[in-house]
C-alpha cells in the first residue's frame, strides 16, 4: 500500500489518502484488519520467494493489479526482481505498466514518486523505463477484426 | 439416451417364450433395431477412444483450449483458467504468451537470461511483442473510429441541406398572395379586431384606447 512519507506529496494527494487511519486498515476479508506493512510484507515475501516461477509471479500480480490501491515501491521491486530471476524482461515491463495505470487520475503526482523510488532498482537489473522504451504512447495500431 | 438404448436391446434369454427376442433378426424391424444397437456399439467405441488417456488433473486448459492456441507456452492463470490471450486492463499478464516460438524469439530468450543491460531496447521490444499483443497505452490509445462516425454523419447532414436548397429552389411552387407584408398586416389588424387571445394571448397586448402595442 502507498504510504506517503514526503509531507508536500501528502498535502498533494490529500484527495486520494486522508491519514494513516484510512491507510492502516488495508484488508478486512474474513474479520481480521491487515495493516499496510503488514500487506506490503506479506506480498514482498510473496515476490521473493527462492523458487518462485512465472504462472505464481503472474497470478500474484494480477492479483494485486486488481485489488483498489497502488502497489508500493517495495512491492513493485520484488516484482522487478522475481521476473529478474525468471529471466522475463516482458513481464517486467508489462509490470510496471500495470502498476503506471494503477496510479489513475493522479498519475502525475504518483508516477514520478514510484519512478523515484524503484530508479535504483531498474538501474541494477537494467530494465528501461515505460518512457525509455517509447511505450508510454502508443507504437503500434492493431487493424480491426471487421477489416482483415 | 445411451443408457435406454442399452437397457432395451439386452438380449431376453432368460424370459419366458413369447417374450423373448431373438440375436439375430429376420423381420424388418428386427433388422433396424439391430442395426442401431450396431450403431451404438460403434458410436460408443469412437467416443471412449476419444477421452484423452491421461487427463491432466487440475490443468488450466481443456483439451480443446490447448488445440486452440497452437505452440504458444501457457504462463499464467490470467482471467478464469482459459488459456486464451486478450490485452486487458484489468488483467495485464494474460494466461499465455502471444506468439509462438521461432527461432529468433528463441535466440533472444536465450540472451534474456544473461545481464539485461546488455539487450538492446529493439531486442527488448522484441521480446515485449513476443509475449504481448499490445502495450497498455496502446489498449487505451483507442482507435480513432469516432472520427469516421463523425465524417459520416456530417456527410449525410450535408447532403441533406443540399437537397434542401434545391428542393426550394426548383421544386416548390412560389408562396401565395397572402404571405406578403400587406397582406399579413390585413390579416393582423382582422386578429386585433376580432380580440383574438383578450386575456393573456395576442389582443392582451395590443392598447385599444391608444391604437398602439403596449409595452
Amino acid at each position: 500500500m502507498l504510504r506517503i512519507t514526503a509531507g508536500k506529496l501528502a498535502n498533494a494527494l490529500r484527495g486520494t489518502v486522508s491519514g494513516t487511519s484510512r491507510v492502516a486498515a488495508v484488508r478486512c476479508l474474513h474479520g481480521t484488519e491487515e495493516s499496510a506493512e503488514e500487506f506490503d510484507k506479506r506480498y514482498e515475501k510473496y515476490f521473493s520467494r527462492e523458487g518462485i516461477d512465472g504462472w505464481e509471479i503472474r497470478k500474484g500480480m494480477n492479483d494485486l493489479l486488481g485489488m483498489d490501491l497502488v502497489p508500493s515501491p517495495k512491492i513493485i521491486e520484488a516484482g522487478l526482481r522475481a521476473a529478474r530471476r525468471v529471466n522475463d524482461i516482458a513481464l517486467a515491463i508489462r509490470w510496471l505498466e500495470g502498476c503506471k495505470d494503477k496510479c489513475g487520475d493522479h498519475q502525475a503526482t504518483l508516477y514520478p514518486f514510484l519512478l523515484e523510488k524503484i530508479s535504483p532498482t531498474l538501474k541494477e537489473l537494467g530494465v528501461p523505463t515505460i518512457e525509455e522504451l517509447g511505450y508510454d504512447k502508443p507504437e503500434l495500431a492493431l487493424k480491426s477484426v471487421y477489416d482483415l | 439416451m445411451v443408457f435406454f438404448r442399452k437397457w432395451q436391446h439386452r438380449p431376453y434369454t432368460h424370459v419366458a417364450a413369447f417374450h423373448s427376442r431373438p440375436l439375430f433378426a429376420t423381420s424388418r424391424s428386427g433388422i433396424v433395431t439391430m442395426a442401431l444397437r450396431l450403431i451404438n456399439h460403434a458410436l460408443r467405441r469412437q467416443l471412449a477412444a476419444q477421452l484423452p488417456r491421461n487427463a491432466q488433473v487440475g490443468s488450466v486448459a481443456s483439451v480443446h483450449t490447448l488445440d486452440k492456441i497452437g505452440k504458444r507456452e501457457v504462463v499464467g492463470y490470467g482471467w478464469n483458467g482459459t488459456a486464451s490471450y486478450a490485452d486487458r486492463v484489468d488483467y495485464p499478464l494474460p494466461p499465455i504468451r502471444f506468439r509462438e516460438p521461432n527461432n529468433e524469439i528463441n535466440a533472444l530468450r536465450v540472451k534474456e537470461q544473461g545481464d539485461w543491460k546488455k539487450l538492446s531496447p529493439q531486442e527488448i521490444k522484441a521480446l515485449y511483442r513476443a509475449s504481448f499483443c499490445q502495450t497498455i497505452a496502446e489498449v487505451q490509445a483507442g482507435t480513432g473510429e469516432w472520427k469516421m462516425h463523425l465524417g459520416i454523419g456530417l456527410l449525410f447532414t450535408s447532403a441533406a441541406i443540399w437537397i434542401a436548397i434545391l428542393m426550394n429552389l426548383f421544386v416548390y411552387d412560389e408562396l401565395p398572395v397572402t404571405f406578403d407584408e400587406e397582406h399579413q398586416k390585413a390579416q393582423l389588424k382582422r386578429m386585433l379586431d376580432l380580440e383574438v387571445n383578450p386575456i393573456t394571448g395576442l389582443s392582451s397586448k395590443w392598447d385599444y384606447e391608444n391604437n398602439k402595442w403596449k409595452n
